[in-house]
């Protein structure tokens, strides 16, 4: 059922040259939306895991997506590798660099006597520029592309819906990695870090070493981008500037689906990329962000907490 | 007379230490997005100007304007040097640039800036200040209909480039036997993609030919799957996109994800002039044609272009296009007016630019000339028609010109 070249078209009612909304493609545009989503959600789970843990909103989480669609990108330049093959190994790189940033940055940050939220919102925020001009300067601006890996380009034809199999994968891979995440978050060291989110002043005495916890809450939130990042790199293009397509989304998605829930983010994020989705199909494409805010708006106004939040 | 002696030599060492002047450095102002979605085009501009203003400088003897370089010969041999602002794309830090460029850089001219939307904030600047604004490839016809008076435009417009697209429709329609009845419009949703999309359905309607979907979509999206949901529905005989680069590679691979292939694909240029694109989406771009305002292929009628695309390939390692291309022309023009008016006052400048009438063929461009009407528009830039085949532009249209024949699929 793999159908790399075109197919007829479905049958449907055409009046006037108007395009009409069948079930095909409302199906068609709704899975889009809702494999989209989960990409959405993914990087999400980064963000709401480090919010969670430390109050600490990062801003240079869009380059950390950045960096891992580089690295893939690289890493199959050099090597010819699937970019499906290069999942372990990136999720494993981001981790340290998440760990890193926390160590060289945020802990200085956090341990700052006055205007520690300014600080910690400008040492993330200058960390993204930074980013940003870096991968610019190394691979220059020009985009690009994953062009040769084991789904580029191939579709699946399903009854009239056309199921692209880098965004099916992508999707399928969230998924997997939430369900990691949550089975993480079940272990002793994911009891700890639920602990430390609930009440960071009290588990030292319990015998948690917090700057342990955040230390790895960070290296676990810039792995799970990383996998977003893999994923992405086999269908989207990579600039240094990528990030910043995703970031916006990201935050939206954490604020919906609740800071510190995993659940919650997965959640906001299928329901944000079905509503851009058949926003842009209903009304008008320019306008497909603004369902997503006019939601967010919404539960801002009625559940603050967000959808699944419990802070 | 100790007091005396100290005054002469101070006056003698203050006329000795003034330099036998030699021509100084013609400064001029260059706004692109450097960094950012777009920042490739503009690093791709930086070249270009680069190789522009060593042409004008150096000796490389090239068989077009100013060619011969040694600098510029009315004001002393002076270099022609460009300095660069980082606009991001963004319309108000473009005007925010343009202003410090002229306050503070003091240049005597303005170049620029590819995104429309910033080149009509850059142009009103330029009009407050009174210093010539050359638009190399904005194409926004809306641009030069403000009634301003700085504003010079060596790039056809997107009404000229249009008129191209659908004479282009009517002529092979008649060849073939197989004419367009149908469009479908989708453009980014700036002044750009507006302006175009409206030359469009205007162009359409005029023509009878019926506009099936005009989708108006927001750059830089994580998805396109939506939009491109609606053009397959659309089902249009043409699929006219006025697009920058990283949308027209979600198109592309968009269409192909939803297993949709159109008998054609006519583009506004922009990304669709990027090698990039070319590169990221390979063998889906063959057939796609776009206007074009360069044709790398022009040889015969052109003989400067293999030695500037050489200099341009030596510094940014790709061929010339249809963007780079019109940079190197407006940068030269530019850089001819101020000979002209040997001096780098403003009024002259501008005056010299009026008066601007260069032939063709002393350009890299498959123009009929370089000459401006009242609004500052060069009304005698002719576009042609191009269509990729094996991953490479070829001129196609008009017939007279073309290097290769169309592969027109329309109605098959």
């Amino acid at each position: 059922m793999v159908a790399p070249s075109p197919s007829p078209q479905p049958p449907h009612a055409r009046g006037g040259g108007e395009e009409s909304v069948t079930l095909t493609i409302l199906l068609q545009v709704a899975v889009g939306g809702l494999l989209m989503g989960l990409i959405y959600a993914l990087v999400a789970a980064g963000l709401s895991l480090i919010f969670g843990l430390m109050d600490v909103v990062n801003f240079a989480h869009g380059e950390l997506l950045m960096l891992g669609m580089y690295a893939t990108y690289v890493v199959w330049l050099a090597t010819g590798l699937d970019p499906l093959l290069l999942l372990i190994p990136v999720a494993i790189a981001l981790f340290a660099v998440g760990v890193a940033i926390y160590h060289l940055l945020i802990a200085r940050a956090l341990s700052v006597r006055f205007n520690r939220g300014m600080v910690q919102i400008f040492v993330t925020f200058g960390l993204a520029i930074l980013l940003r001009g870096a991968a610019q300067f190394a691979f220059g601006s020009d985009f690009k592309s994953v062009s040769t890996s084991l789904l580029a380009g191939h579709t699946i034809d399903l009854g009239g819906v056309f199921v692209p199999l880098p965004q099916l994968a992508a999707g399928i891979v969230s998924l997997i990695a939430f369900g990691a995440l949550l089975a993480v978050s079940r272990t002793e060291f994911g009891r700890a870090l639920e602990a430390t989110r609930e009440d960071r002043e009290a588990v030292a005495l319990i015998g948690i070493d917090r700057d342990r916890i955040f230390a790895l809450g960070w290296g676990l939130g810039a792995a799970a981008v990383g996998i977003a990042g893999v994923m992405l790199a086999t269908f989207y293009y990579v600039s240094p500037n990528v990030g910043a397509n995703f970031a916006l989304i990201a935050y939206v998605t954490v604020a919906l689906g609740g800071f510190g829930s995993l659940f919650g983010a997965l959640v906001a994020g299928l329901l944000i990329g079905l509503v851009e989705a058949l926003t842009a199909l209903l009304f008008e494409p320019s306008l497909k962000q603004v369902g997503m805010f006019a939601i967010y708006l919404a539960v801002l106004m009625f559940r603050p907490r967000g959808l699944f939040g419990t802070l | 007379m100790q007091g005396v002696i100290v005054a002469i030599a101070a006056f003698v060492l203050a006329i000795g230490s003034v330099p036998a002047r030699a021509a100084d450095d013609v400064v001029i102002g260059a706004l692109y997005q450097m960094t950012g979605p777009n920042g490739q085009v503009g690093n791709d501009a930086k070249a270009a100007m680069e190789t522009a203003a060593d042409i004008i400088n150096g000796n490389h003897n090239v068989p077009m304007l100013l060619g011969k370089g040694g600098g510029l010969s009315n004001l002393g041999g002076a270099k022609v040097r460009v300095i660069f602002a980082d606009h991001q794309g963004d319309p108000q830090k473009a005007r925010a640039e343009a202003e410090r460029l002229i306050t503070q850089e003091h240049v005597v001219a303005l170049i620029g800036s590819y995104q429309s939307a910033t080149a009509a904030t850059v142009s009103q600047v330029a009009d407050r200040y009174e210093v010539p604004f050359m638009v190399a490839e904005s194409s926004s016809p809306s641009l030069n209909q403000r009634g301003l008076k700085w504003f010079f435009r060596t790039s056809p417009h997107d009404m000229m480039f249009t008129q191209a697209m659908f004479d282009f429709y009517r002529d092979i329609g008649a060849k073939t036997g197989r004419k367009v009845r149908s469009v479908v419009l989708f453009h980014e949703d700036t002044i750009f993609g507006t302006d175009s999309s409206n030359a469009q359905k205007q162009m359409a309607e005029a023509a009878g030919i019926k506009v099936a979907a005009d989708i108006r979509y927001r750059g830089n999206s994580p998805s396109l799957s939506a939009e491109v949901q609606q053009i397959k529905a659309a089902d249009a005989d043409v699929v006219m996109p006025t697009s920058y680069t990283s949308d027209a590679i979600l198109l592309m691979r968009g269409m192909h994800d939803l297993g949709y292939a159109p008998k054609a694909i006519m583009a506004q240029s922009a990304g669709f002039a990027e090698q990039s694109l070319i590169d990221a989406v390979g063998p889906l771009m063959e057939g796609v044609m776009s206007r074009s305002a360069f044709a790398l292929d022009a040889v015969k009628a052109r003989p400067a272009i293999p030695a500037v695309n050489a200099l341009f390939r030596a510094r940014s390692n790709k061929d010339l296009n249809d963007n780079t291309g019109r940079e190197i022309t407006a940068l030269i023009v530019l850089a001819d007016a101020i000979n002209r008016a040997g001096s780098t006052d403003e009024e002259k400048i501008r005056q010299a630019l009026i008066a601007t009438d260069v032939p063709g063929d002393q350009t890299i461009m498959p123009w009929q000339g370089i000459k401006f009407d009242n609004t500052g528009q060069n009304i005698a830039a002719t576009p042609v028609i191009q269509q990729i085949k094996d991953g490479k532009y070829h001129t196609i249209y008009p017939f007279d010109v073309a290097a290769e024949e169309a592969v027109w699929n329309v109605g098959k």
